[in-house]
């Protein structure tokens, strides 16, 4: 009886301290026009501590999105635009010598800030990929002989631009794992469309209120993690990453020669943190196959190494993805 | 043509007369030889015996001549045989050679005489006498001008059983082998064909027959009273799943609760009371599978209540009609 009161008091704490989900939702729904899932993940990878990579076409508010976010936090928000000739220090920061001090002092890069929009992140080498996908990894930066941590909370969008692929430098798959979420955002429904072109021409842009602290944020992590997850979510979690490294024993026979690789650990990792944030999200203090599968798609479907067979007969990771949550028996 | 049997007596009295007989001995000092043919008439091609025999005395060596290949012109050797000591008796021996002859020339040919030669003085020999043998070409002469027949006429074998008797256990095999891969794809494809050999097929219960069964048995284990309630919402979420899939056709065991309450909303046979209280269940069985919920006693029977309720509801009747009833009621 013990156990049911935990959860009961568990669900009633959760209940309690994420309705700033809501608020969140109307003030962000206050700039940005649908992408009612954009800012689902965002907020996801801000509960969850993970990071996000964007992939779509240009002029999706990727930016507006994740700049709204910044000021509804009350968080720092910095932009960086990925470019060829970008170089790691101009990420990570450098010692420059001062001659007024007859010493060098430490220029912190923009990464020492709360939100980061990496745009468009395949343009830029891989040398300053590798620095940031460290950072993003290790939270913390060194420059010299200091090491300094970067601020809490810390994400990271990623940003990937689907067409345009030449003379760009494609995120290898290890790097690729490091995000939490690989969110892929279409174009806004007729009616959103009509809206944001109004909201555009009115005399003043709509503008989101700062209705939180960043300490809110590190709060609600902790409370994120105390949501429930039953030994049977678990299971299931790792039915669905066992399913994609070796689908024959899942009656997915048809996907053997298809996936070169199947996805990580730090995907059951990733599944279980997302399927967590998405059950405090929607203000439950327990998690339900639901809510793994609402995140499935986004967590795995950069985490699936396609072969030259899927290729070439058109199959996509987010087929595989489908068809395996359509054969996993759900508990 | 002068018939076979006339001509072998011309033959015969022509070598009387010239004194060519099929055996001929000779004699000198003490050295006895003598040649025999087993016939002096053969076909062309056919083959005879040349028997030769010395008779000398022992301590006496006497030499045969040797016959490569060739025995006289016309007539060749197919095979020479050893030289056999016969008997000894009155202090003499007795040799004698087989060669195995024939020809393929036809006409009168001459067996030369043999000579043989008594060991250490050359000027001892003894011979046997000349034979003649003659050779009979059996076939036609060819004509090129009549034009190219056939020897012979292809010869007809009639078809005998008894010739394939040798086969039988081959044949048997692959029958059987046959048989067995005929079995196995009947059983596979279509085991109707089988029923009345292996004997009737179990029919299978409707799904809700399976589901109440089911139902009944996790009523009777009283988990919930052991404080298993997890197990007991878990079988019971089990059991209806299983019954719409099988029911509807449905994907139920992969999908959610809200999946199937969504799936199941457009089917006609489902009504709202049932999806309602299916839906009451499956959210309490959600809450007691992943949020630890606990529920009451009275909460868990019902629960059970709506499951029965929710299968007889949606269960799927065969209504017979009144011929069929008749029929039913006259076999009992």
């Amino acid at each position: 009886m013990e156990q049911s009161v935990d959860i009961r008091e568990l669900n009633e704490r959760i209940k309690e301290q994420s309705s700033f989900v809501d608020l969140i939702n109307i003030e962000m729904g206050k700039v940005i026009v649908g992408q009612k899932h954009l800012v689902e993940c965002l907020l996801i990878g801000m509960l969850s501590n993970g990071h996000i990579l964007l992939e779509g076409v240009p002029g999706l508010a990727k930016t507006l999105a994740i700049n709204t976010l910044a000021s509804v936090i009350d968080a720092k928000f910095a932009r960086i635009q990925f470019t060829p000739d970008l170089l790691p220090a101009d990420l990570l920061g450098t010692l420059i010598y001062s001659q007024k001090n007859e010493e060098f002092v430490v220029r912190k890069g923009p990464l020492f800030t709360n939100f980061v929009l990496a745009d468009e992140i395949n343009r830029a080498p891989a040398k300053v990929q590798s620095a940031l996908l460290e950072a993003m990894q290790e939270r913390q930066v060194t420059i010299g002989d200091h090491t300094y941590p970067l601020e809490e909370p810390f994400l990271v969008m990623a940003t990937q631009n689907p067409i345009e692929q030449e003379g760009t430098y494609p995120l290898p798959e290890a790097q690729v794992d490091r995000f939490m979420l690989k969110v892929v955002i279409d174009y806004p429904k007729k009616e959103e469309e009509q809206l944001i072109i109004r909201h555009n021409l009115a005399k003043s842009f709509p503008k989101a209120s700062a209705i939180l602290k960043p300490q809110d944020i590190i709060k609600a992590r902790q409370v994120v993690k105390d949501v429930y997850m039953d030994e049977k979510i678990e299971k299931y979690i790792v039915d669905i990453v066992y399913a994609t490294r070796f689908p024959a024993d899942y009656k997915l026979s048809q996907f053997k020669d298809m996936i070169s690789y199947g996805a990580s650990p730090r995907a059951s990792i990733s599944l279980a943190m997302a399927s967590k944030a998405y059950a405090f999200i929607k203000r439950r203090g327990y998690v339900v196959p639901e809510d793994v599968r609402a995140v499935c798609h986004d967590v795995m479907r950069h985490r699936i190494g396609l072969s030259y067979e899927a290729e070439a007969n058109n199959v996509t990771s987010e087929e595989i993805i489908s068809e395996i949550l359509n054969t996993v028996e759900v508990p | 043509m002068i018939p076979y049997k006339k001509r072998t007596a011309l033959v015969l009295l022509s070598m009387s007369l010239l004194g060519l007989w099929p055996q001929s001995t000779a004699r000198a000092q003490n050295i006895t030889a003598s040649a025999s043919i087993d016939s002096m008439q053969i076909f062309i091609g056919g083959q005879i015996n040349l028997t030769l025999e010395v008779s000398h005395p022992q301590g006496m060596a006497v030499t045969f001549p040797i016959y490569a290949d060739t025995l006289a012109q016309s007539i060749e050797v197919v095979n020479r045989g050893k030289i056999d000591t016969l008997s000894i008796e009155n202090s003499r021996i007795q040799l004698r050679q087989v060669y195995r002859i024939t020809s393929f020339d036809s006409g009168m040919h001459l067996i030369p005489a043999i000579r043989f030669m008594a060991q250490g003085d050359s000027s001892q020999f003894v011979q046997t006498r000349e034979m003649a043998l003659k050779v009979y070409n059996p076939f036609e002469e060819v004509d090129p001008e009549k034009g190219i027949f056939d020897i012979k006429q292809p010869i007809n074998t009639p078809f005998s059983w008894t010739e394939l008797i040798q086969y039988w256990p081959y044949a048997a095999g692959f029958l059987g082998l046959m048989l067995l891969v005929a079995l196995f794809l009947v059983w596979k494809y279509n085991r109707k064909l089988l029923t009345p050999i292996l004997g009737k097929e179990k029919p299978i219960d409707p799904p809700h027959v399976i589901a109440l069964r089911e139902l009944e048995r996790i009523k009777e284990e009283k988990l919930w009273q052991k404080g298993q309630e997890k197990r007991y919402y878990s079988d019971i979420t089990d059991v209806l799943r299983h019954y719409i899939e099988t029911r509807f056709t449905l994907p139920a065991l992969e999908q959610t609760t809200d999946e199937i309450i969504q799936s199941l909303r457009p089917i006609e046979s489902v009504d709202n009371t049932s999806l309602t209280n299916l839906q009451m269940l499956l959210q309490t069985s959600d809450l007691v599978k992943f949020a630890k919920h606990i529920p009451l006693g009275d909460e868990n029977d019902l629960s059970m209540i709506h499951a029965v309720f929710f299968v007889n509801q949606t269960k799927l009747e065969i209504v017979k009609t009144i011929e069929e009833q008749k029929e039913t009621s006259q076999k009992i």
